[in-house]
């Protein structure tokens, strides 16, 4: 039985606990040997490779690790089989958190794969910083306008620091998009699809406003240069050089961004947890639940071709069970989709912005992520990038926005209520 | 072996009757079985794809859609702005770029000091065998905003710049001069060491200054391997991917977006294998209309039989 | 350092070019000056391209690298150790090695053979063949991946050793068939009349005669092949589905983790160490030529 899964990078997380599940599932089933198949690429080529391998019952893996960034459109191709007649005889299934069964879900309303962990969005912040701009080491916005006001004190007071870290444009691919336009669009009421009529939404306000406060943010030199954020490898200077270095007040960022300074991260950096402050993302006007996340995450998935898809599904419910989801979320500093991982002491211990970051899964939000999403997540980075450079105002950015969804989604489009 | 022989039959060439010609071509054998197991099927496969709204993930089936591919390229701004760049980038890069100072190098070199000669040669053609993913990542250090080329600026009294943001085909086309000049360098500098001082120095007794004689006498005796040259660097930077992907992966705005990027983003990140195989079939075209040109106007034609 | 034309005499030169010869000879001394100014700029070009390369070598010895140039503070091989195992470097090298060296290979017969009769005979088809040659260099191989990968599945070369390598011998073979085919219109076919006279076959004339003499040249079309290949990422990673069979250009990927982050250090240490064996093959090879790359008839068209 093969599995496949991405591996990042030399992070040999993955693989080890992989490998010991791997020993442990063997000595249970007696004949059945597990081939473990890391595919070390960047994520376009991970799933380019996986779908090319899918397709044919010769090369298919058997249990393969989707990115739910794509799981959509590889169920809508044909290649993952539903797995409800195996979640319905699995008891343990209703320990997971609502918001993230979603995520494998298709439009049919069938399952297609276990979430085996995610990631939530919010504010992080040096409160060192935020001290010297008179701010409360406790800083908690509540509306898009406290994080400007900040933002406007920081610029007034501390020199020489990127009062607000907000990504845009196209170089930085979906990191903009999520931990950029669409923290901000969530926060709004509107969404970029409308799951009811299984539509793609155009015309909307929030989608507007969204694109306002980064003109503003950008116009106004609170937050990076344009020459900054364009720069493809800008998250990687961010996370890893200037807030270690205090270079970044505020920083709308995900629930990993420790990764980089633990001993085993690219930049170790002992007393992030002193100097630096978490809080969530706030909604535009405060208005409920006051507070907004986006998710992405991972599933284990059977696809169609797949040889032994009852062995796989054996495997999958070992590495979705309590004790593996536990080791999993604390290794990979993961943000747990079981109630009772979160809920155990270990996880919340393990690192100190766990607790927080983990406690934004209820109200969070996952991409629709559907076959089209890709090339509409690249018109919101245009979008954006249109605006911040300053090449077309908030309306017409928009308005081409509208256009191109309309070109990529055909008949699949819906007018915002009140548009 | 030099220059002065001109036209075909170099080789004593002579035609001969069919059941010989078979005998004789036999030992192409190895080279078309490959060519055509390996490369030509699948060079046919994707002309037909280009057809086909074919998609590696979502809505599968690969149904005929006729020219639709094509018309939605030629209608796309995008598209326009991509082939404006690939012949901006091949251009500035391979023609202007690594021809020329492949050329100044190599006459250079044929008065340099041996030592010289030897530690210039070295750094040149070191930088055409580091990996592109290498150059790209050398070049995005240089150029970047806290890079070493604006700490050097700064340390002159220079302002900063930031063409990868203001004018990131110059940033790439001037990486892929770094990076291929090697070639043209060892292309010309075997060339011109065919050509006999004699000419030149009579030449000079003539009265004709180190211009007239570079451009009357020298250049024109390596013409052919000027023009040899241009055509294969024009086809091979026609298709760099990987340097402009590492340094830019097309960006800011698509504005270093040549048609291998547009391509193998529409392709592998969009999953539209259709339209993104057309646009392959484009550059391929470009690739031809470019080599006709060459053809053309050096009449190379008849010198490859 | 000289540059060497393949190792075929130079054509005498003509007893009209003695006297400008001579009298050349006289204005010599005011050339010092043009000297020094040549090996000055020469010089000078070098440094420019000597800039890029100070990132990687500083950065390989940081272990707190970003992408800005710093001097490493303190210098350190941390980098390296981290990079040198089995995983990373040691197997990933061996099999870019099989790879590249066996398509190298494979390419460098290919193509003399195919040159042979290209270069000796004439034919109607051989125009067409030459163009269609040339045309095929310019394709871009990433485009046709995905039916070569249908194709191995369904011929079973998929995952195989042998089906890469003679997939990237294929791709190489087109610029080399045009190199070589080139490089031998530059041997002179009065020699191999003299073998053929005394009764060798026109295969042995080749091994015999005519390799000898193009051997400068083909070594060029063979550095020239397995850097190509050595640096190609997307070829192997598409038709190698176990990881234990991934060459370097593959691996470079290790260096990039989740989100994106990339641990420079130690990338800059790997890239050095992924260019070693393309610069040791060209100083070999390049020892063995004289000093420098015989270009010679490869490229007169």
């Amino acid at each position: 039985m093969t599995v496949t899964f991405r591996q990042f990078g030399n992070d040999r997380v993955m693989e080890n606990f992989l490998k010991d599940a791997k020993a442990e599932f063997e000595q249970a089933h007696a004949g059945t040997t597990i081939d473990l198949q890391p595919i070390v690429a960047s994520n376009d080529d991970y799933s380019t490779k996986l779908q090319l391998q899918m397709r044919s019952p010769r090369t298919s893996p058997d249990l393969v690790y989707e990115d739910t960034f794509l799981i959509n459109s590889d169920i809508e191709a044909g290649y993952l089989r539903p797995l409800d007649e195996y979640i319905s005889a699995w008891p343990e299934w209703n320990n997971f958190v609502d918001t993230a069964k979603a995520a494998g879900r298709a439009l049919d309303g069938k399952t297609y794969g276990i979430p085996t962990g995610t990631d939530t969005r919010g504010i992080w912040f040096n409160k060192e910083i935020l001290a010297r701009a008179g701010l409360p080491a406790e800083w908690q916005p509540t509306t898009w306008n406290d994080l400007l006001t900040a933002a406007r004190a920081i610029k007034a007071a501390v020199p020489d620091v990127i009062p607000l870290s907000i990504y845009a444009g196209t170089p930085l691919g979906e990191a903009a998009s999520m931990q950029g336009f669409e923290m901000l669009l969530y926060g709004t009421g509107d969404t970029l699809y409308d799951h009811a009529s299984q539509k793609w939404v155009v015309g909307s306000q929030g989608f507007k406003d969204a694109l306002q406060f980064l003109q503003t943010v950008y116009s106004e030199g609170l937050g990076a240069t344009p020459q900054q954020v364009l720069n493809p490898n800008w998250n990687d200077t961010v996370a890893q050089e200037l807030i270690p270095k205090g270079g970044v007040a505020i920083a709308v960022e995900g629930s990993w961004l420790s990764n980089n300074w633990l001993e085993s991260g690219a930049n170790p950096w002992p007393q992030w947890n002193t100097v630096m402050g978490w809080t969530a993302m706030p909604t535009k006007d405060g208005q409920a639940p006051g507070k907004v996340s986006m998710s992405g995450g991972w599933t284990w998935a059977i696809p169609q071709n797949a040889d032994n898809p009852d062995a796989a599904w054996e495997f999958s419910r070992l590495l979705n069970d309590k004790a593996h989801q536990l080791k999993f979320a604390i290794d990979e500093v993961q943000i747990p989709v079981r109630k009772d991982v979160t809920a155990d002491p270990t996880y919340a211990q393990a690192n100190p912005s766990n607790e927080f970051f983990a406690s934004l899964v209820p109200i969070t939000t996952y991409r629709p992520a559907y076959a089209v999403y890709p090339r509409i997540s690249n018109e919101i980075q245009v979008a954006t990038e249109s605006v911040i450079t300053g090449s077309a105002d908030v309306a017409t950015a928009a308005g081409h926005y509208d256009n191109q969804v309309r070109t990529i989604a055909g008949d699949a489009v819906v007018a915002a209520a009140g548009s | 072996m030099s220059t002065l022989t001109v036209g075909p039959g170099r080789g004593g060439t002579r035609r001969a009757p069919a059941p010989v010609a078979l005998m004789r071509g036999l030992p192409l054998a190895p080279a078309v079985f490959l060519l055509g197991a390996f490369l030509a099927w699948p060079v046919v496969y994707c002309v037909w794809a280009a057809f086909t709204d074919m998609a590696l993930t979502g809505a599968s089936g690969a149904d005929f859609v006729g020219f639709e591919n094509f018309t939605r390229a030629f209608t796309s701004a995008e598209f326009h702005q991509s082939v404006f760049l690939t012949v901006v980038f091949t251009v500035l890069s391979a023609i202007i770029g690594q021809n020329v100072l492949g050329m100044v190098l190599a006459l250079l070199m044929r008065s340099g000091h041996r030592v010289v000669r030897a530690v210039v040669s070295a750094i040149v053609i070191g930088a055409w065998v580091l990996p592109e993913v290498v150059a790209g990542y050398l070049w995005m250090a240089l150029l970047g905003d806290g890079g070493s080329l604006n700490e050097m600026l700064g340390a002159v009294g220079l302002p900063p710049q930031n063409w990868l943001y203001t004018a990131p085909i110059l940033a790439v086309s001037i990486a892929n001069v770094w990076r291929g000049t090697a070639f043209s360098m060892l292309v010309y500098s075997a060339a011109l060491s065919e050509v006999p001082k004699e000419i030149e120095e009579a030449a000079t007794v003539d009265g004709a200054g180190p211009a007239r004689r570079l451009f009357s006498v020298t250049l024109p005796m390596v013409r052919r391997s000027i023009a040899t040259n241009l055509m294969l660097i024009t086809l091979q930077t026609l298709s760099v991917f990987g340097l402009i992907w590492t340094m830019t992966r097309g960006g800011p705005s698509n504005q270093s977006a040549t048609l291998p990027i547009y391509a193998y983003v529409q392709a592998f990140q969009f999953s539209d294998l259709g339209y993104g195989t057309a646009l392959a079939l484009v550059l391929l075209l470009i690739g031809g209309v470019f080599s006709l040109i060459y053809l053309r106007a050096l009449r190379l034609g008849e010198s490859m039989t | 350092m000289t540059t060497e034309s393949p190792a075929v005499p130079a054509p005498p030169a003509a007893p009209a070019l003695a006297g400008a010869r001579r009298a050349a000879r006289g204005r010599r001394s005011s050339h010092v000056v043009g000297k020094g100014v040549v090996n000055l700029v020469l010089l000078l070009i070098a440094a420019c391209f000597v800039v890029p390369l100070l990132w990687v070598v500083l950065a390989a010895f940081d272990e707190s690298a970003g992408l800005s140039v710093s001097w490493p503070q303190p210098w350190s091989l941390g980098n390296f150790e981290a990079v040198l195992n089995t995983d990373t470097t040691y197997r990933p090298m061996l099999n870019g090695f099989i790879l590249c060296g066996g398509a190298t290979i494979i390419t460098i017969a290919a193509s003399v053979l195919a040159a042979y009769p290209l270069s000796r005979y004439q034919s109607r088809y051989k125009r067409p063949f030459m163009l269609t040659i040339l045309f095929t260099t310019g394709l871009p191989i990433t485009a046709i991946m995905v039916p070569v990968y249908g194709m191995f599945v369904q011929v079973d070369l998929i995952d195989t050793y042998l089906g890469t390598i003679l997939f990237m011998a294929t791709t190489s073979l087109p610029i080399s068939i045009w190199l070589t085919k080139n490089f031998m219109d530059a041997v002179p076919i009065e020699l191999e009349e003299a073998a053929w006279t005394d009764g060798a076959s026109p295969m042995q004339a080749l091994r015999r005669i005519v390799l000898p003499l193009m051997w400068p040249g083909m070594s060029v079309v063979a550095i020239y092949t397995f850097i190509h290949l050595w640096g190609n990422f997307f070829v192997p990673f598409i038709l190698l589905l176990s990881n234990d069979n991934l060459p370097a250009s593959v691996s470079i990927f290790t260096f990039f983790s989740q989100y994106g982050q990339v641990v420079y250090g130690q990338l800059a240490a790997y890239s050095v160490i992924y260019s070693l064996p393309a610069l040791l093959l060209y100083l070999v090879l390049s020892r063995r030529l004289g000093g420098a790359f015989a270009f010679g008839g490869a490229v007169k068209g």
